[in-house]
């Protein structure tokens, strides 16, 4: 359980390494694909699995498809991998800068087990997670209402500058 | 510093980091913009289930609200670049020229 926490913490970061070392957006956001896949595993090991489900649901399924196909926008006849020369160089540098960082920052951390919080508490299907975010509905309702009027006004955001040439907010002149 | 904090600070500056340093594309820098608000997302539940505060669990999901807006108006102002510029190269935005 340990080890496999370290290994997914891990493959956390390699994976920001990767989207950060900027190789053509179809990687990037192959990336990213991985880097929110590991962040899942991180919270259902600390215990939060509604929390994880919110995060694959509305950031893989909904955010990042409409960054996979927005990728069309950045097509070229050769695109750069991980495998092209200053992508190298940016990684290489990046792990670099987490290795040293590691080594400046982390060093009191010894202990090499530790326990998710959740398994030490009674047995019980209601998890804390879920019954937080349900007081988003009760205590929290003015943000809630807050939110969604930011979410009907950024869809109205988006229609303006997306409008066109005649009239929109962004022109060709 | 515990590893788990350790992941998600690294993870925000390596965000930041290719933020700042994006070299031809727009589209790469709002993907870093993306992996920086994942690294807070983690972060603040992290804190939620670490403190065993629940209360708290409302905030990354309203984090996330509010990313998937600023993440539409940066698509949308990608589009938009796209429409005027022909690509979304970095070097065709020239109009401040300094």
């Amino acid at each position: 359980m340990c080890f496999i926490m370290y290994l997914i913490l891990f493959c956390f970061v390699l994976g920001l390494v990767a989207v950060a070392s900027n190789p053509s957006p179809y990687f990037a956001a192959l990336g990213l694909v991985v880097v929110a896949g590991m962040g899942c595993g991180v919270l259902v090991g600390h215990g939060g699995p509604f929390l994880s489900l919110v995060l694959f649901l509305i950031y893989l399924g909904g955010m990042l498809v409409v960054f996979a196909y927005s990728a069309a926008l950045a097509a070229e006849p050769y695109p750069e991998a991980w495998g092209s020369w200053p992508v190298v160089v940016h990684m290489v540098v990046y792990m670099v800068g987490v290795v040293l960082a590691f080594v400046v920052f982390g060093g009191v951390w010894y202990e090499s087990s530790w326990v998710s919080v959740d398994e030490l508490g009674e047995f019980s299907v209601f998890r804390g997670d879920a019954g937080g975010v349900a007081l988003m509905y009760s205590s929290g309702g003015w943000m809630l209402i807050i939110s969604g009027w930011v979410l009907l006004l950024t869809l109205f955001v988006v229609l303006e500058l997306t409008r066109g040439l005649s009239r929109g907010a962004l022109r060709a002149v | 510093m515990t590893p788990s904090h350790f992941a998600f600070t690294s993870a925000f500056m390596l965000g930041l980091t290719g933020l700042a340093l994006h070299r031809y594309h727009l589209l790469s820098a709002l993907l870093c913009l993306e992996g920086m608000m994942l690294s807070l997302f983690i972060a603040l539940s992290l804190w939620t289930l670490q403190l065993d505060s629940t209360c708290f669990s409302a905030s990354p999901m309203l984090l996330l609200a509010f990313s998937a807006c600023e993440a539409s108006a940066g698509l949308a102002l990608l589009v938009a670049t796209a429409r005027t510029h022909g690509t979304d190269h970095l070097q065709s935005l020239n109009l401040l020229q300094c």
